[in-house]
């Protein structure tokens, strides 16, 4: 099974859209597997609670399996087109893999540092990592927002955001 | 006339002070995340759902029509300004519009689309009006297999028109459809695919989904490959049009309505279809200077695609409130937001809340008008918006992403979920799958497992059931026919490797 690219543009032998193919396919084989737990017993007439996510488990797995086959044929999608994207370059692992982790951390410190204090750090490390070129600016920019979302929506909306270091002071 | 009194009565609820209001918050946030690259209506309805659960259902609804409609006009703005659309409905749009743009005509670009798009608005809303009483009558025959064939007929149809590759459409709609699997089964209590954890016994809320996909995988899609030099904004004064732009553009408006309307009611329908067709259909039939102007900058160009995006926004409407059917993921988001009201549409509910559909269809004539002002003299406001920087912007989606789900449970793994379903999102992406369908499998599916059990009860079990309705038959005939259809075109057209649509994000 070579990964014969006929026509377009040269690609490498080892394609990544193979892995989400792959992963679409494993998932159909997840919700078979997961059903088969699920007891039948609750339906005695009709069907019961196993038919619907078996019938989408076995479509999954066709699905998942012409996937492949179509990657494996050197089928492709077209990458969406965005104002700010340029198509053609190069994925940016290290961008992706900040931004991940900026997220990542923000979700472990929330409830600590409080939301002010998490949302700037967010915003400000996201529009760094983003290129933003005046960090004196996004850091501003990041306090102001973090702190008037968190009037906005705690003190006229009612939605409840942690405090965290900044309670009782805010 | 029965409706126009109903219609009659949802102006006296839509012109409370209270509700115009919601509905100027509504015009306004829609035209402003239309413009704005990277969110669209889709995101900023489930983004509201948490926090509007305190606000009446009408005022709720007639906020969100409003941001549904608002984000067909910012769009449009996006495209004829920048060479790239907001959204993927206005991309036909920017072919003509950024050229005419560029020759120093932005400011009736920007007049024939929005004028063009209060006039189709309109004239699509009379029509909803019209036909969805019409809809109701013959739907209310419908039982569970015609329902549940509806059902597979939007699945199949979503997948298939919104990709060029019916693998990807499939694969995208498989991931809705596991995703609205997890969790306790409605009927019988019983646990499925949640893993042994507590958290997803409730299932993943949609709100979650949603942000997830369209928000943070569109933050990572750009971080992958983020263009580094801000785009070119052409400037712009008020916009205005002359006496001979007039002249060419009312036609367009009404072939654009007269195409857009219907491609929006049908299922797998959305905008893209009827703006492409309509420009095909402009440029056909221009004449004279307008043939010479077609590639160059032609208003025609942008009157006829911009009238057809908004009307198939009224369209859309149309099987979403008689049948609870969602041809968009916008649709689908609102699907989910009468959802969280316990209301179910379908033909019961023109029956029983009729001050909540009519208020909501008499509020999208008072928000067309409203954007037809919010438009016109206020372009130049809403292209500086254009130059905000894209780190602040896109840092900013973020932020108010996490804030949403956040606010859903006050709960961080809801968080942790929003990531790895931004994960998902950005895959898609990566590899051209659109996310409409996910969204649309994972409202839709859950009903349709409903139905179909409902269907199977009915029948003592038996299969046969399902087809023993010339409705539910028709409807899977023609659910099949949109999945064999692109294999026909691909055997027909092998050596041709054009895309045939674009690729589609959110509408």
């Amino acid at each position: 099974m070579s990964s014969d690219n006929t026509g377009q543009k040269q690609r490498r032998r080892w394609r990544p859209e193979l892995g989400l193919a792959v992963i679409v396919l494993a998932l159909g084989v997840f919700v078979v597997l997961g059903t088969l737990d699920v007891s039948a017993a609750a339906s005695q007439l009709g069907i019961g609670p196993r038919f619907f996510p078996m019938l989408v488990g076995c479509s999954m797995i066709a699905i998942g399996l012409f996937y492949v086959a179509d990657v494996l044929r050197g089928g492709s999608g077209d990458p969406e087109e965005s104002e700010d994207v340029d198509v053609d370059a190069p994925a940016d692992w290290r961008s992706v893999g900040l931004v991940s982790g900026i997220f990542l951390a923000f979700t472990a410190v929330l409830n600590v540092l409080g939301w002010i204090i998490a949302a700037s750090l967010l915003f400000f490390g996201l529009s760094v990592v983003l290129g933003a070129e005046h960090k004196l600016r996004a850091a501003g920019v990041g306090v102001a927002l973090g702190i008037a979302t968190y009037l906005l929506f705690v003190k006229g909306l009612g939605v409840s955001l942690p405090g965290g270091l900044l309670r009782g002071v805010i | 006339m029965d409706s126009f009194q109903l219609l009659l009565d949802g102006f006296a609820g839509a012109l409370t002070p209270v509700n115009l209001m919601y509905a100027l918050i509504g015009v306004t946030l829609g035209t402003l995340v239309g413009v704005l690259p990277g969110i669209g209506p889709a995101m900023t309805v489930a983004l509201l759902l948490p926090i509007t659960f305190t606000v009446p259902p009408t005022s709720a609804f007639i906020m969100f029509a409003g941001i549904y409609y608002g984000g067909m006009y910012g769009g449009s703005t996006t495209s004829i300004l920048l060479n790239t659309p907001g959204e993927s409905s206005s991309m036909i749009t920017a072919l003509e519009g950024n050229k005419m743009a560029r020759r120093g005509r932005a400011a009736q670009a920007l007049a024939t689309a929005a004028i063009g798009s209060f006039v189709a608005g309109t004239i699509a809303t009379a029509l909803l009006v019209v036909a969805a009483p019409a809809v109701v009558s013959f739907a209310i025959s419908f039982g569970p297999e015609d329902y549940f064939a509806l059902a597979i007929l939007a699945f199949t149809a979503v997948s298939s028109v919104l990709s060029r590759s019916v693998v990807r459409g499939l694969a995208s709609l498989g991931f809705g459809l596991v995703i609205g699997l997890i969790g306790i089964d409605q009927q019988t209590g019983q646990a499925r695919l949640t893993l042994g954890l507590d958290q997803l016994l409730d299932g993943v809320d949609v709100v979650v989904v949603a942000v997830g996909l369209f928000a943070l995988g569109e933050a990572l899609y750009v971080a992958s490959r983020l263009r580094h030099s801000l785009p070119e904004v052409v400037p712009v004064g008020r916009a205005w049009m002359g006496r001979t732009d007039w002249r060419r553009s009312w036609l367009p408006w009404l072939r654009g309505t007269a195409f857009g309307f219907p491609f929006g009611a049908l299922p797998g329908g959305g905008a893209e279809i009827p703006t492409f067709l309509s420009y095909a259909a402009e440029k056909r039939l221009a004449r004279g200077v307008a043939k010479e102007e077609f590639g160059k900058g032609a208003i025609e160009g942008v009157a006829g695609p911009e009238a057809a995006n908004n009307a198939s926004a009224a369209g859309t409407l149309v099987p979403l409130l008689t049948l609870g059917l969602p041809t968009s993921a916008t649709a689908a988001i609102l699907l989910a937001a009468f959802q969280q009201y316990g209301l179910q549409p379908g033909p019961q509910l023109f029956d029983h809340n009729p001050a909540l559909v009519w208020g909501m269809i008499a509020s999208l004539f008072i928000g067309n008008t409203m954007l037809l002002v919010l438009n016109l003299p206020l372009a130049p406001l809403w292209a500086r918006v254009l130059r905000i920087p894209r780190p602040y912007l896109y840092a900013g989606i973020v932020l108010f992403a996490a804030l949403g789900v956040y606010a859903l449970n006050g709960s961080v793994v809801d968080l942790v979920a929003l990531f790895l379903l931004g994960l998902l999102g950005y895959a898609m992406r990566r590899f051209g799958l659109p996310v409409a369908p996910a969204v649309i499998g994972l409202i839709l599916g859950p009903m349709a497992e409903i139905q179909l059990r409902r269907a199977l009860a009915i029948g003592a079990g038996d299969v046969t059931t399902l087809v023993r309705s010339p409705i539910a038959v028709i409807l899977l005939l023609l659910a099949l026919a949109a999945l064999v259809a692109p294999l026909f075109r691909k055997l027909m057209t092998r050596r041709r490797t054009e895309p045939i649509v674009p690729a589609s994000r959110e509408d």
